[in-house]
């Protein structure tokens, strides 16, 4: 008798589908609604909530914000990531573990800890306006709470050491000896980079960047205490208008909105992962 | 590996033509770790700074003391204890739900397994803070139609945490069963171990690695988890991020930094701990969130 191992999925099916369409679907119903706010709501299914969303210019903003700086996070977190993912891929020393295991302590700590130390860093009398305005460089000082800067390196404490952890898998797909035989062949370094290995990891990239995208636009935590009640993301206006204003059903709408423009970034980048196979270009 | 030897001894001195532009790029990736690791760093340096309760944040501290280790306030302890038991039993929920799980989709030919694949990993593609909001809407209604209202308890923390921890065991379970040799099992079965018996001394043996990885991530987002406790737990009720959350947008208590440390060397010993177990490489193979 061959064992049914689709028989033992079952169960884990049952609860995984019924948690997540259960929830999913109850939210999405209750945006429909409109909002009479502290917690009531309509009972007819009118689109108010949407029509408001795509009218109202604050709305349209926070959309818009929440694009701008998850894209600039996602920027630098490449342009920081990519050299250290390939840093330690690279290495054949022990370091190399240690280095990983220095990106993995950092991204498993959680990020309200991360954020006190960035506090502290930032305070007046902190360590960097300290040196700073010592030196002469800075007359007041320097601060990243409470604007549009201090979001995006939140969110980069957010996605760094996770976009290191899959940028190092993908230049392990590159093969060291294609670099070596640029190498021999008479390429310097920066040859080297500008046709192996920029070109070769681009697939993996690209869709490296989608994910990190997808994380900024959803980032809550480090968005709301870097922002410091001042910036508002999307994620950060969910929340607030959910538990401060009880609004649940123009939560809900954000919500949506946010999901439905996550899972539309998370389809493209099927798609080209799919194409990518097609064309037998090798990523993770 | 020879390659490269060979092409060092023909051309002596070519690797090191350019140490500005390797010394460059050294410190241009020093900067990533410094981004990372100082906040940890600082958080657990000013935690050791005894001042008054004003001048209190300072970093580096004067000398080393312990003061406000002793001044934890009882709160932090509650939701320490709160996080702690959560994220076990959560990790442990999302291991026995995703053990099946990963055994059913790499070993069996079902139908639409790309659908269900795609059911099981989607707690990874929802953002948080949805899962949060839809959580609590859906505890909401359960409430309304039954009575019985889950959301500020232990149950409606706990479901929601092991929902977005089930994709990680996944993952990594899936990712170490794929490399599985299953002329082992036939082995065992021919030799007259049963089913039951071959999985426990067998299976369950060579998927252990990826079951306490996908364990530790599924741990690990629970315990530092804000997006979704936010919205699931109740005043005085909070997990130990939620508490830090409200309390950096309110008072601010110096213990705070002495109870964040602990977290941090908690987390430092846990990471050890399973690299100690599976190794660094292990944990790191089937790409957690990644996969």
């Amino acid at each position: 008798m061959k064992a049914r191992w689709d028989l033992v999925l079952v169960p884990s099916l049952i609860i995984s589908f019924v948690l997540m369409i259960t929830s999913q679907l109850i939210f999405l119903k209750s945006s429909l609604f409109k909002d009479l706010g502290l917690g009531r709501t309509g009972d007819e299914v009118v689109f108010t909530n949407y029509i408001r969303f795509f009218t109202d210019d604050f709305y349209i903003h926070v959309l818009w914000l929440t694009v701008q700086v998850s894209f600039l996070a996602m920027l630098f977190t490449l342009i920081f990531g990519f050299p250290v993912a390939y840093m330690i891929a690279r290495l054949r020393s022990r370091w190399a573990m240690v280095l990983l295991a220095g990106i993995v302590i950092s991204t498993f700590v959680t990020i309200v800890i991360k954020v006190f130390g960035i506090y502290i860093m930032f305070s007046s009398s902190g360590i960097i306006n300290k040196v700073l305005m010592g030196s002469g460089l800075l007359e007041k000082p320097f601060t990243v709470i409470g604007n549009n800067a201090g979001v995006v390196v939140g969110l980069m404490h957010f996605t760094l050491g996770f976009g290191v952890l899959v940028l190092y898998s993908v230049v392990q797909t590159i093969p060291r000896s294609l670099e070596e035989a640029a190498q021999i062949h008479g390429s310097n370094r920066w040859r080297v980079w500008r046709r192996v290995i920029i070109p070769l990891s681009l697939p993996g990239v690209t869709v490296s960047a989608l994910m990190i995208f997808n994380m900024c636009m959803g980032a809550f935590t480090s968005a709301a205490l870097l922002g410091g009640g001042r910036v508002f993301t999307l994620p950060v206006l969910i929340q607030r208008i959910v538990i401060m204003e009880v609004k649940y059903s123009m939560g809900g709408t954000l919500a949506a909105i946010l999901l439905v423009s996550v899972l539309l970034i998370n389809l493209l980048s099927i798609f080209l992962i799919t194409r990518m196979r097609k064309q037998r270009l090798v990523i993770t | 590996m020879s390659v490269s030897n060979d092409a060092s001894a023909a051309q002596p001195g070519r690797r090191f033509r350019f140490p500005v532009v390797k010394i460059s790029f050294f410190s241009f990736c020093s900067l990533s770790y410094i981004f990372l690791l100082s906040p940890l760093i600082i958080v657990i340096g000013a935690s050791l700074h005894r001042g008054t309760r004003y001048t209190v944040v300072q970093f580096p501290p004067d000398g080393i003391s312990f003061y406000w280790f002793t001044q934890i306030p009882a709160s932090h302890w509650e939701s320490l204890t709160l996080s702690f038991s959560l994220a076990t039993l959560a990790s442990a929920l999302a291991c026995m739900i995703g053990i099946p799980a990963a055994l059913g989709l790499v070993r069996s030919e079902l139908p639409l397994k790309g659908l269900i694949s795609s059911i099981f990993r989607a707690p990874l593609q929802i953002p948080s803070i949805v899962t949060g909001v839809a959580f609590l809407q859906m505890y909401y209604l359960f409430g309304d139609l039954t009575g019985i209202y889950i959301n500020g308890t232990f149950i409606g923390l706990l479901l929601g945490h092991m929902f977005v921890g089930i994709p990680f065991v996944i993952g990594t379970v899936g990712a170490v069963l794929q490399r599985f040799d299953t002329r082992l099992e036939e082995a065992a079965l021919s030799l007259g171990a049963g089913r039951i018996k071959t999985f426990m001394k067998i299976t369950l043996p060579v998927i252990m690695p990826g079951v306490y990885a996908g364990g530790l991530y599924a741990f690990m987002v629970s315990f530092g988890d804000v997006p979704i406790s936010i919205f699931l737990s109740a005043p005085g009720f909070t997990t130990f991020p939620v508490e830090l959350f409200y309390g950096m947008e309110n008072d601010f208590n110096p213990a705070v930094l002495a109870s964040s440390t602990l977290v941090i060397l908690f987390s430092l010993g846990l990471l050890l701990l399973m690299q100690r177990i599976v190794g660094l490489e292990n944990l790191l193979r089937s790409g957690g969130g990644a996969g």
